[in-house]
């Protein structure tokens, strides 16, 4: 009995050469980091002298202001926030699920009405949050208003997308079932489509919701309220220690719904 | 009753899948579909709800032309023919009792879709449905959680609960083993006789055929090979049919013993 090592090996095909695409890609991707990095004037240098320069933002940094912590104007717009993130979250992400689905060749049999939802789905994606909210409060004014409907459209845009990648990879045999059941197309969706993307969807909706805490942050710095007003404020007046105690308590904010939300993630999949 | 004149089926790759095929099935009869993989058995069962369209010729089903039917009427007539699949096309996240619920929705309203609560009365036919194929104390468990032959009944409850006139199986027993494949086969043949259900199912296995089957009717490259009752079906029959001589994987029992 001749065993595998017995046999003399047989001849392998001849290796293929690197690809020149993977070179090509390569160098032409190490061309433009080092054009860019000259051209927006990149100093390694300077950032070392930037840091150890004697300035008050980073003084701040070592004295935060702790009770901004507790003080009551804190505290309304932490719960701005809160708020914000919640209801941008609850009524984008209800309104990504029937967005998702329309977008899909099993969901939307109209081949134009299926392509218009589509690019509307991407429009809304390629515009980024701060946009949105800089739109809004040109739109509606400065306030939490402009901050909500941002959220929405970017809550819209993010589980939007998620959920339409989830959807390509769906077992099709429930939708032959119930289509030859003579469910109607919304009937079909809700019974053999939801219930295989219900889970995922569900973790896309509290991730979506991380997001929108943290994109609160920065949404006040163009006025649409939230925290990102009262860290804006601080800045402009340039009280540091202020500033940075709040910074700290959003962190801390951010971490600890970060982990909650994490949790219940990972009993969902 | 349902009733092919010169029926063909070309699909947009080129494959053709029927052609002119001249066929009758009475109301209550059990029919067997035998043929090679691609002869076209698969086509054939969801011309008759219309799942792939014919692309000439004429298909009546309990006196509608399929072709001529709009949307709500292809509807309205799917909720009348129960199918069955090779893969059992469950929602394995669901519990069996929302399976077999999908077999109600035709009549129920989409907005208690929606919202998942279903009139008593369609629960209390799913119920039947289950104790049909006594599985009913499955009916809390998840799909996922079921065996092969469990599940295959639970797709047999489904198209029970739309209480059709018809029902369709496509290669039912192709995922199961040969005990399970006989007592699926019991169960169609059952509804079958007792409930007066038009029966049409798909088979590769000859001796299953030939067991089960009132009316066998062979398939070869899409064309109408052989149309008589089981008991005229040997296995010269089956060569002209498949084209070749037999071989063990053709039939289930010398299949299984292997």
């Amino acid at each position: 009995m001749t065993t595998l090592d017995d046999a003399p090996p047989p001849v392998l095909p001849a290796k293929p050469g690197v690809s020149t695409f993977a070179v090509g890609g390569a160098l032409i991707a190490a061309a433009l980091t080092i054009v860019t990095a000259r051209s927006v004037g990149f100093s390694l240098s300077e950032i070392i002298t930037n840091f150890t320069r004697k300035n008050s933002p980073a003084e701040g940094l070592l004295h935060p202001d702790w009770g901004q912590i507790w003080s009551r104007r804190s505290r309304t717009a932490f719960i701005e926030t809160l708020q914000l993130a919640v209801i941008g979250t609850a009524i984008g992400a209800t309104s990504a699920l029937p967005l998702a689905l329309w977008s899909t060749t099993f969901g939307n049999p109209n081949r134009w009405l299926r392509m218009l939802v589509r690019s509307c789905n991407n429009v809304i994606r390629s515009i980024p949050d701060l946009l949105w909210a800089l739109l809004f409060v040109t739109a509606v004014g400065i306030g939490a208003l402009s901050g909500l409907l941002a959220l929405f459209f970017f809550s819209l845009a993010v589980t939007t997308k998620l959920t339409s990648d989830t959807l390509d990879g769906i077992d099709m045999g429930p939708i032959e079932a119930a289509n030859a059941s003579g469910a109607s197309l919304t009937q079909m969706l809700r019974t053999a489509v939801v219930p295989q993307i219900l889970p995922s969807y569900t973790s896309f909706v509290l991730y979506n919701f991380e997001l929108n805490l943290r994109a609160s942050a920065v949404l006040g710095l163009v006025g649409a309220g939230g925290i990102g007003q009262r860290i804006e404020f601080f800045r402009g007046a340039g009280r540091w220690e202020e500033l940075w105690g709040l910074v700290f308590m959003f962190f801390l904010v951010v971490f600890i719904v970060e982990r909650i939300s994490v949790t219940l993630r990972r009993r969902l999949i | 009753m349902i009733r092919f004149s010169n029926a063909s089926v070309t699909y947009p790759n080129g494959v053709s899948a029927m052609k002119d095929l001249d066929l009758e099935i009475a109301d209550g009869e059990f029919v067997v579909i035998v043929g090679l993989s691609g002869a076209g058995k698969s086509t054939l069962i969801r011309a008759v709800n219309g799942l792939v369209p014919l692309t000439s010729g004429e298909l009546n089903v309990n006196g509608h032309d399929v072709h001529a039917l709009n949307r709500a009427g292809l509807r309205d007539l799917r909720s009348d023919i129960g199918m069955i699949f090779q893969g059992f096309n469950l929602v394995d996240r669901t519990t069996v009792l929302k399976n077999v619920l999908m077999g109600r929705l035709h009549e129920v309203p989409t907005w208690r879709t929606l919202i998942g609560k279903y009139p008593q009365a369609d629960i209390d036919i799913a119920a039947r449905a289950l104790a049909r194929v006594e599985i009913i104390e499955k009916t809390y468990t998840r799909a996922s959680d079921l065996s092969g032959g469990q599940r295959q009944r639970v797709g047999i409850a489904r198209a029970l609960a739309q209480d059709p006139s018809i029902i369709l199986a496509d290669e039912p027993v192709a995922s199961l083993d040969p005990p399970t494949s006989h007592v699926v086969m019991r169960y169609l043949q059952q509804i079958c006789r007792e409930l007066g259900i038009t029966t049409i199912v798909n088979l590769h296995f000859l001796d299953l055929a030939t067991t089960y089957a009132d009316r066998i009717i062979g398939l070869r490259d899409g064309v109408l090979v052989f149309d008589g009752p089981g008991s005229e079906c040997d296995d010269t029959v089956f060569e002209s049919i498949y084209g070749r001589s037999l071989t063990a994987d053709d039939t289930m029992t010398k299949h299984g013993a292997l």
